[in-house]
């Protein structure tokens, strides 16, 4: 049994869930993730776990929220104070859960889960394989979070052959949402 | 019309669809199998939504134009030119998700 990590947002919400649709009963307990400013995501979230049940029946999952990292085009500076701050409180909630994965596709919140993750790793407290899944929205680019995680993640999945040109350490399956 | 909390009854209906250039909006739309005009709009648009819809263009699968455009796109479409969108296959996530954890 692997428990697993997923941390996300908002319209990566919808990516995500699509993502774990095909993942097997072993995948679990599932454990998500999210900023405590998104009230859509939880619904989203109860209505994927509530139709799983109906197929599965010992589906298990908890929901978790974090202080957002980072706030769209918010300046650099203040943006690394709240991500220190969110890694305050990921860092607990990490070390409680202790994932054996790590699921994430993009938005700021999945960095400081991320980032604590690896501080457990180091630390020799518990080693989790972190995939980075980058949203299908990004063709040409990646996000400010798949710039970062791209260094630090175990597997980076683009969903666009530019990329897996440009980056070529990720890892390119064509579309999957 | 306000927000709703879903769409999805009124995309059934639709025989054509205007929409920004919304990853959501736009994917949507196109698993519907309904022909699609994404309007852009770049002084406003983020940049990583001009990314998909550009790619959708150049692929064949969306019209594109910008406000001023619009009515002549709407005059001159020919929506026939626009090729299906083939579904998303997150069993291959699955997959390659089963191999790394040792799954398999």
């Amino acid at each position: 049994l692997t428990a697993v990590y997923f941390a996300f947002t908002g319209g990566h919400t919808t990516e995500i869930l699509r993502l774990l649709s095909c993942l097997s009963e072993s995948y679990s307990p599932r454990h998500y993730i999210f900023a405590d400013s998104d009230k859509m995501s939880e619904a989203k979230i109860r209505s994927f776990e509530q139709k799983r049940s109906e197929t599965f029946s010992n589906s298990q999952f908890t929901l978790d929220r974090i202080p957002r990292s980072r706030e769209v085009r918010q300046s650099w500076t203040s943006s690394v104070v709240t991500t220190l701050y969110s890694i305050l409180y990921s860092l607990p909630l990490t070390y409680k859960l202790k994932p054996d994965l790590i699921l994430c596709n993009g938005p700021g919140t999945c960095v400081p889960v991320c980032i604590s993750a690896l501080l457990l790793g180091l630390l020799g407290i518990k080693r989790a394989i972190i995939v980075y899944v980058e949203s299908i929205c990004r063709v040409e680019t990646l996000s400010l979070s798949g710039k970062i995680l791209y260094h630090f993640s175990d597997y980076f999945i683009v969903q666009w052959p530019d990329l897996k040109e440009k980056y070529p350490k990720s890892v390119y399956l064509g579309r999957i949402v | 019309f306000r927000f709703k909390d879903s769409l999805a009854e009124d995309l059934r209906k639709a025989d054509l669809v205007i929409s920004h250039a919304g990853a959501g909006s736009c994917l949507e739309t196109l698993e519907e199998g309904k022909p699609l005009i994404v309007v852009t709009n770049e002084k406003l648009m983020n940049n990583h939504q001009l990314e998909l819809a550009k790619q959708l263009h150049r692929d064949g699968h969306v019209l594109c134009c910008n406000c001023s455009t619009l009515v002549e796109t709407l005059r001159s479409m020919d929506l026939s030119t626009l090729k299906p969108f083939p579904p998303g296959q997150p069993e291959k996530f699955a997959l390659f998700l089963d191999k790394v954890v040792g799954f398999q």
